[in-house]
């Protein structure tokens, strides 16, 4: 036995050597570059679009596009950083700009700064802020999550409103509204999942705060936005004018079934909108409605995200050059995937394309994207900070009892008392 | 000679044995020691991501101003409270109705029990969510036949999320516990019965004077492992909630917690240790408590 394993120990070791240089060889001809996202109407169908447009200048790079949810992609990345092997992580991975920050502050080291080959001057500069850290810039700017009021033209006309009815309207007036498509037809006026703080951010935003200020400190009970915001949403449930969603994929069901006659988020929402092509026609666009406090607009932003490069990826340069020379560069990229998918993208130089000025016929001809683009430069610049996640769970978490007429400055306080618990 | 010879075959053997429990020793060095030990010196220490930083017991002191945790805890308390008698009772009664020989189709309605228990817990969670949802068939039954009015915001509302959580894990597991209580009822000699029958004992009065006291190892061991099971709760509430234990934390369980200050939050992987020691001191106090009860009660 002994004899045996001294005999064959060093061959076997031998073979298993050459076998793994061996793969290493066809892996480093093969060249695919694996990337990780999680909508299949907007970014892994732009992505894939993105890929077919490199491969075919570069043949021998090939593109592995995977689907998975969100917070799957989210956790799948932080435990691979966390185990410190990179074989399960993939070369590119998409984050959302709320999140941008954790990553980069967390795990120093794990993505590749691309400050020497990105011109970043070409980009909307609130992009470019989130993905820096000590003067590095780390990823390839994506798609804006400049907001809209998408609303159902026919529920809205059946219940006597005209499109021009649904432009400049304040939250008060969004839930009269309401009210009244609920008698007059019988629909609900929007999803609302209770435990998606998402709605609070689009109105917290629109009058420029955040829960935290330009510094990084919580900003939660001297916040007038967020107390205006967590009013009207109390509002809002009171009036009980919205679908009760639970869950993501639930939320887009109260639209894509014809559940609810308005749909508030961020223009990537345009994809999964006209993935219905039976609603062709049905729906408009206006702007959101405002809070009525000091600063409100009617502009704000939901999400949006950035491609990330991972620093142990085999294909680190290709993975580089496809972003720069894709992302950074090709005008005509843009201009589809704004009429195909919706997506607003954060190149400066793309706005100026023929896309933006053309009319959607799934919009009745309306002028979206020209829309989206004025209110894209009147969204209110605020600081994300880093703990934006544990920030939206305390605030949902109030969400009930506030339905249920807790006064607003108390759940305002139990807010900052659980966050203030929550980042150290 | 002959003893010489013994002394050298002995120690033959005692090498080889060993050898042969080396790797399992090795393994388990490894994957278990190391990790505990580690994750202990974990919980000393604090930070972001990977920037961590020798924290002391400041992570114990966190644990007491953190509103989240306490309420973690309260939940899970809520759940163990709640869940694991009625589970046990609910288990018992079965298993000693499902062990009369007279019961026509016993084998059918024991594999009908027993059978959630082999399903995958993502899969009968999202079924769950489903049959529960507000439009569901849980809701539209109970309208159908007139029992509430309005749909049961099953999942909605802070006391009937908890309420679905507690059916459903009931769902799953009683028929897991059932399975030991009817091995140990088979042991349990049939001539006791038959004198207590003879003797005119009630039913009832068998069932409580005979067979819970027979049971009794088997009902410990089921209530520590039932114990362990529920204060480790983590993929019902996780696939019910979408992972956020809502509404309003209402269904946040301490290993839900875990997860999402690793894996959801700017990850803290020291303060996530210690929550996971909470839970162990949690299980061995528990453990403790339960079987100096049932010692209690042998005097």
């Amino acid at each position: 036995m002994d004899i045996l394993a001294r005999a064959y120990l060093p061959r076997i070791a031998g073979l298993a050597l050459a076998s793994a240089s061996f793969l290493a060889v066809t892996a480093a001809e093969a060249k695919e570059i694996t990337i990780w996202c999680w909508d299949p109407n907007f970014n892994v169908a732009i992505m894939k679009e993105a890929g077919a447009r490199y491969t075919k200048k570069h043949a021998d790079v090939t593109f592995n596009v995977v689907d998975f949810a969100k917070t799957d992609v989210e956790q799948k990345l932080q435990t691979g950083l966390a185990s410190g092997t990179a074989d399960a992580l993939p070369d590119i991975v998409l984050i959302e700009d709320y999140g941008a920050q954790k990553y980069l502050q967390s795990f120093p080291g794990a993505f590749a700064p691309l400050s020497g080959t990105v011109d970043y001057s070409g980009f909307a500069p609130y992009k470019v802020e989130v993905m820096t850290l000590d003067g590095q810039v780390y990823g390839m700017p994506f798609d804006s999550g400049v907001t809209g009021l998408y609303y159902r033209k026919d529920y809205l006309e059946q219940a006597g409103f005209k499109p021009e009815d649904m432009q400049n309207l304040t939250w008060d007036r969004f839930i009269e509204i309401g009210r009244q498509v609920e008698t007059k037809t019988g629909k609900k006026m929007m999803g609302l999942d209770p435990n998606d703080a998402g709605l609070v951010r689009i109105m917290m935003q629109s009058a420029g705060q955040w829960y935290f200020d330009k510094e990084g400190k919580t900003n939660i009970t001297g916040n007038a936005a967020l107390k205006a915001a967590l009013e009207t949403v109390g509002k809002i449930m009171q009036a009980d004018i919205y679908k009760a969603a639970n869950g993501w994929s639930d939320w887009v069901g109260t639209f894509t079934s014809g559940d609810v006659a308005t749909v508030m988020a961020g223009v990537w929402i345009t994809g999964t909108v006209k993935a219905q092509p039976d609603q062709a026609g049905k729906w408009g666009v206006a702007p959101i409605p405002t809070l009525g406090i000091e600063g409100a607009t009617h502009a704000s932003n939901l999400g949006g995200s950035s491609w990330y490069v991972l620093e142990s990826s085999a294909e680190k340069a290709e993975a580089i050059d496809f972003l720069n020379e894709i992302y950074a560069k090709d005008i005509d990229f843009y201009q589809k995937i704004l009429q195909e998918r919706g997506a607003v993208g954060s190149l400066l130089a793309a706005r100026g394309g023929a896309a933006y000025e053309a009319a959607d016929p799934f919009f009745g001809g309306e002028k979206v994207w020209q829309n989206f683009s004025d209110w894209l430069a009147k969204v209110p610049s605020v600081n994300y900070g880093v703990f934006t996640n544990e920030a939206d769970l305390a605030v949902t978490a109030q969400l009930p009892a506030l339905t249920q007429g807790m006064p607003v400055d108390e759940a305002l306080k139990a807010i900052e008392s659980e966050i203030s618990g929550q980042i150290q | 000679m002959a003893h010489a010879r013994r002394g050298g075959i002995g120690r033959y053997y005692d090498v080889n044995g060993w050898l042969f429990v080396a790797p399992a020793l090795g393994l388990i060095a490894l994957f278990m020691i190391y990790p505990i030990l580690w994750s202990l010196w974990m919980s000393f220490q604090s930070g972001r991501g990977m920037m961590m930083k020798f924290a002391g017991f400041a992570n114990i002191v966190r644990l007491w101003n953190d509103p989240v945790f306490i309420k973690a805890l309260t939940n899970t308390m809520t759940y163990f409270v709640v869940q694991v008698p009625i589970m046990i009772l609910l288990a018992l009664i079965l298993a000693s109705l499902l062990n009369n020989p007279r019961l026509v189709g016993r084998g059918l309605f024991r594999t009908a029990i027993f059978l959630p228990c082999v399903t995958s817990l993502v899969a009968y969670s999202v079924l769950f969510k489903g049959m529960f949802a507000p439009d569901g068939i849980v809701n539209s039954t109970l309208q159908a036949i007139g029992i509430i009015a309005s749909p049961i915001p099953w999942l909605t509302n802070a006391f009937w999320a908890k309420t679905l959580v507690i059916i459903a894990i009931t769902w799953r597991w009683t028929g897991y516990n059932m399975i030991f209580y009817l091995a140990a009822l088979q042991n349990i000699d049939k001539s006791i019965y038959e004198v207590a029958r003879i003797d005119g004992v009630p039913a009832w009065a068998r069932f409580t004077h005979i067979t819970i006291p027979l049971l009794k190892p088997v009902i410990l061991f089921t209530t520590v492992i039932s114990t362990i099971g529920t204060l480790q709760l983590f993929d019902e509430v996780y696939n019910l909630t979408e992972g956020k234990g809502g509404p309003s934390n209402a269904t946040l369980t301490l290993s839900l917690y875990i997860y999402n200050l690793t894996f959801r939050f700017m990850p803290n992987f020291g303060y996530a240790a210690t929550v996971s020691y909470v839970i162990v001191v949690l299980v061995a106090l528990l453990a403790f408590v339960q079987f100096f009860a049932a010692r209690e009660r042998d005097r």
